[in-house]
C-alpha cells in the first residue's frame, strides 16, 4: 500500500508536474519564439514538454514558415494538424504540432478561425502531407482552407451535407426522435429538431455557399458580367 | 418490358431493384438515379466516373480521361487493400498514370464517440483503430490523460507497458513481412508470420485476457500484473522467435522474384517523406533517423539502449529490411525490459470518474506504423472536450499518388503493402 500514500508530485514551475515525461528546458525556445515572431505570437504558454503559441488564422502560413525555415528553430516536421470547435458562440481553432531536432519540446501553434466565416489559408505549400489533415478538418468541421487544390470530403460521402464533429452536431439519440427518423436521419439537417439545442438560434450546419438551397453566385437579375446596380438603371 | 419479362412473364429483378432505388432516393430527398440505359453489361461503361461535376482541381485532374486512358477501381472489397479501401487507378495500358485513394468505408467516428465517453472509457474506444497494434493505440491516450490528471504512473507499470508494446511491434512487423509476400503472390510466408503472431497474441491474451482488443492500459497504470502463465510463455516464445523470424526471412529476402519486384520499386526520398508526413519504419527506410522513442523519449525509453536503424534506398525492399531490423531491435529491448523490471504496484490510485483541471495535453508514441499522437483537451468535465488522434497509416497513404505513376498495376499492391497501412486506423 506504499503507493497509495505517495504524495502527489509537486507542480513543476513550467506546468503541472508529472514524472512520465521528463520536463524539458523550454527557456531558449520561448526566448527565440518571442524574438522571431514578435507580436504575431500571442499567449505563449508552456507545458512540461510542449510550447504553445496562439496566432491569427490569417497569419498561420507566415508563422509556420518562419518556425520551419529559421535556422535556430527548424521545426521541419508537421506531426499533427487538427481542428477544435470551441462552441457555437465562440470560434474554431486549427492546431498544428511541430517537431524540431534543435529543441526538446513540441511546438503547438493554435490558429484561430472565425466561426461565421471559417476560412484559413492552406499550409499544403509548406508540407504536402497537410493535405489529408486539411481534408479531414474540412470534412469533420467545415473549415475551408483557401488555396488547397483538393478540398474534398475524405471520410463522408461527397453528397453529405453537415459537419459531424462540430459541437452542435446532433447525435443519433437525438435524431432518432426527430421527424426524419428512419430516413437517413443524420443526413437531413433540415428536419432536425433544433429546439432542444441550447443555442439553437445560432446553430449553423454549413457555410452558406455549401448549402443546397443557397442562391447561386453572381448577378442573376438580368445584369451582364461586371455590371453594377447603377449600370443597370442606365438606359441601354 | 425487358426481354426476360417478355419470355417468361416474370419481371426482371434488375428493373425492380431500379424502381425501388428510385423510390427510396425520392423518399430521402436525393436526386433521382441517372436514367442512362444500361446495356448487357450494366454499369460497366461508367465504372469509377462520379455522376456529378468534379469538386476540386485535383478531382477534375484524376477523373478526366485522355485518349487511351481508363479508370480502374481497386476495391473496396479487395484482398490486397488491407481492409476496406478503394483505389481509383487511372491507367494507360497497364501503366499507372494517376491514383486516387478513396477512404471512409470503415469510418466509425471514434473521435466523436470519445468526446462522449469518460476518460477511462476512451481507452476502450481506441482499441479497434489500428487493430494490429491495439496496445500502441491505448498508450498515447494513457500518457495524454496522465498529463491532464497530473498523476504519476508506478515504475513497474511503465515497464509492463513497454514490454507489451514491443511484443506487439514484433507481431505487427512480422505480419507485414508475410503480407508483403502474400500481395506479390507468395502464400507461404504469411502462414509462418501467423505462427509467430499467434504466439504473441497468446502471450498478450495471458496478461490481458483478450486476443486482439486488449483494453489493457489504464490511466495511471495497467490492468493486470504479469502472471506465471505469461512469464512461462514469454520464455518459450523468446527461445523460438528469432528462429521463426529468420526462417521467414530466409524464405523471402534472397528470393530472386521478390528482389526483382521490390528493389528500386516505389522509391521515396527522405525529403519527400518528411514533406508528406510519412513516419515510422517507412520514414527510416528513406534514411531519416526519426524515431519518437529517441526524439521525444516517453515512458522508460530514455533508460533503454537501442539505436535508430535506417536504410538508404527508400524502396519497397528497404522498407521490408527495415521491419526485420526493427523486429530484432524490439527483441533486444524486450530482453532489457525483462532484466530491469522493478517490483511494485502496477496501478496508481485513480478514481473511476475524474474531472481533470481544464488544460491541454499532447502525447505521441512510436507505433509499428509510425508516429501515433493524441491531442486531448479537458474543460473540467468528466469527458474530454476534444480528443484528436493522428494515425500514421492515414497520413502515409498520401505517398501513393506520389509514388505510383509509371509503375504497373501489379506493383500497386507491393508498394501499398510496403507501407503496411491498417484501414481501421486510416478511417478512424
Amino acid at each position: 500500500m506504499e503507493h497509495l500514500r505517495r504524495p502527489r508530485p509537486a507542480a513543476h514551475p513550467l506546468g503541472r508536474g508529472r514524472s512520465l515525461t521528463t520536463p524539458v528546458a523550454v527557456g531558449p525556445l520561448v526566448r527565440l519564439l518571442t524574438e522571431r515572431l514578435g507580436a504575431r505570437a500571442r499567449d505563449l504558454w508552456t507545458d512540461e514538454d510542449a510550447v504553445e503559441i496562439q496566432v491569427d488564422g490569417q497569419d498561420n502560413v507566415e508563422v509556420l514558415r518562419t518556425v520551419r525555415d529559421d535556422p535556430d528553430l527548424e521545426f521541419f516536421f508537421l506531426t499533427d494538424a487538427g481542428a477544435v470547435d470551441y462552441g457555437i458562440d465562440a470560434h474554431f481553432e486549427v492546431v498544428y504540432h511541430l517537431f524540431s531536432w534543435k529543441h526538446p519540446a513540441w511546438l503547438r501553434v493554435r490558429a484561430r478561425v472565425q466561426r461565421d466565416d471559417p476560412r484559413i489559408p492552406t499550409v499544403t505549400d509548406l508540407w504536402e502531407g497537410a493535405m489529408f489533415h486539411e481534408r479531414e478538418m474540412y470534412d469533420m468541421m467545415g473549415i475551408v482552407f483557401e488555396g488547397n487544390r483538393d478540398l474534398r470530403r475524405i471520410y463522408m460521402s461527397p453528397d453529405y451535407r453537415s459537419f459531424p464533429q462540430r459541437r452542435d452536431f446532433v447525435l443519433p439519440d437525438d435524431a432518432a426522435d426527430s421527424a426524419a427518423a428512419g430516413v437517413n436521419p443524420l443526413e437531413r439537417p433540415e428536419t432536425w429538431d433544433l429546439g432542444r439545442l441550447r443555442h439553437a438560434a445560432g446553430a449553423t450546419f454549413a457555410p452558406a455557399e455549401f448549402r443546397a438551397d443557397a442562391p447561386a453566385e453572381g448577378p442573376h437579375d438580368g445584369a451582364q458580367d461586371g455590371e453594377t446596380a447603377a449600370d443597370k438603371s442606365r438606359p441601354r | 418490358m425487358t426481354a426476360t419479362e417478355r419470355a417468361s412473364g416474370v419481371p426482371d429483378p434488375i428493373d425492380l431493384d431500379r424502381a425501388e432505388e428510385a423510390r427510396l432516393r425520392t423518399a430521402a430527398g436525393l436526386n433521382a438515379p441517372s436514367q442512362q440505359r444500361h446495356g448487357e453489361y450494366a454499369g460497366f461503361e461508367d465504372i469509377g466516373l462520379p455522376d456529378r461535376p468534379p469538386q476540386t482541381e485535383r478531382e477534375a485532374e484524376v477523373y478526366s480521361l485522355d485518349e487511351g486512358e481508363m479508370l480502374l477501381n481497386m476495391g473496396p472489397q479487395h484482398p490486397s487493400t488491407h481492409g476496406v479501401m478503394r483505389l481509383v487507378v487511372k491507367l494507360r495500358g497497364e501503366v499507372i498514370v494517376d491514383i486516387d485513394p478513396v477512404l471512409g468505408y470503415l469510418h466509425r467516428g471514434i473521435e466523436k464517440l470519445c468526446e462522449n465517453a469518460t476518460y477511462t472509457t476512451v481507452l476502450t474506444y481506441v482499441d479497434p483503430m489500428d487493430y494490429l497494434s491495439a496496445m500502441h493505440n491505448e498508450y498515447a491516450p494513457a500518457i495524454a490523460f496522465e498529463k491532464l490528471y497530473g498523476i504519476e504512473t508506478p515504475r513497474r507499470a511503465e515497464y509492463i507497458r513497454a514490454l507489451v508494446v514491443e511484443l506487439e511491434r514484433v507481431s505487427s512487423h512480422g505480419l507485414m513481412m508475410g503480407f508483403l509476400a502474400l500481395d506479390m503472390g507468395g502464400l507461404t510466408p504469411i502462414l509462418y508470420a501467423f505462427i509467430n503472431r499467434d504466439e504473441v497474441v497468446d502471450l498478450l491474451s495471458a496478461i490481458s485476457g483478450q486476443r486482439m482488443l486488449y483494453n489493457f492500459f489504464r490511466v495511471g497504470g495497467v490492468n493486470f500484473d504479469v502472471n506465471d502463465e505469461f512469464l512461462s510463455r514469454l520464455g518459450t516464445w523468446r527461445s523460438q522467435v528469432l528462429k521463426n523470424i529468420e526462417m521467414n526471412e530466409h524464405l523471402i529476402t534472397d528470393n530472386e522474384i521478390f528482389r526483382g519486384r521490390t528493389i528500386g520499386m516505389g522509391v521515396l526520398s527522405g525529403r519527400d517523406a518528411i514533406a508528406l508526413g510519412v513516419t515510422g519504419p517507412n520514414l527510416r527506410a528513406s534514411g531519416v533517423a526519426f524515431d519518437v522513442r529517441k526524439a521525444h523519449p516517453y515512458s522508460i525509453y530514455r533508460d533503454l539502449e537501442f539505436d535508430v536503424i535506417t536504410q538508404e534506398s527508400g524502396d519497397v525492399y528497404a522498407r521490408y529490411l527495415q521491419r526485420i531490423a526493427e523486429i530484432k531491435q524490439s527483441i533486444h529491448l524486450i530482453d532489457q525490459i525483462i532484466d530491469r523490471m522493478p517490483h511494485g504496484p502496477v496501478q496508481a490510485q485513480v478514481p473511476g470518474i475524474v474531472r481533470p483541471r481544464p488544460g491541454r495535453a499532447y502525447a505521441a508514441v512510436e507505433s509499428p506504423r509510425g508516429l501515433y499522437s493524441v491531442y486531448a483537451i479537458s474543460d473540467g468535465g468528466p469527458t474530454p472536450y476534444r480528443f484528436r488522434m493522428r494515425d500514421p497509416s492515414f497520413i502515409s497513404l498520401q505517398a501513393l499518388p506520389k509514388l505510383m505513376p509509371g509503375h504497373l498495376v501489379a506493383d500497386t499492391m507491393a508498394v501499398m503493402a510496403s507501407f503496411d497501412p491498417v484501414m481501421g486506423g486510416v478511417d478512424k
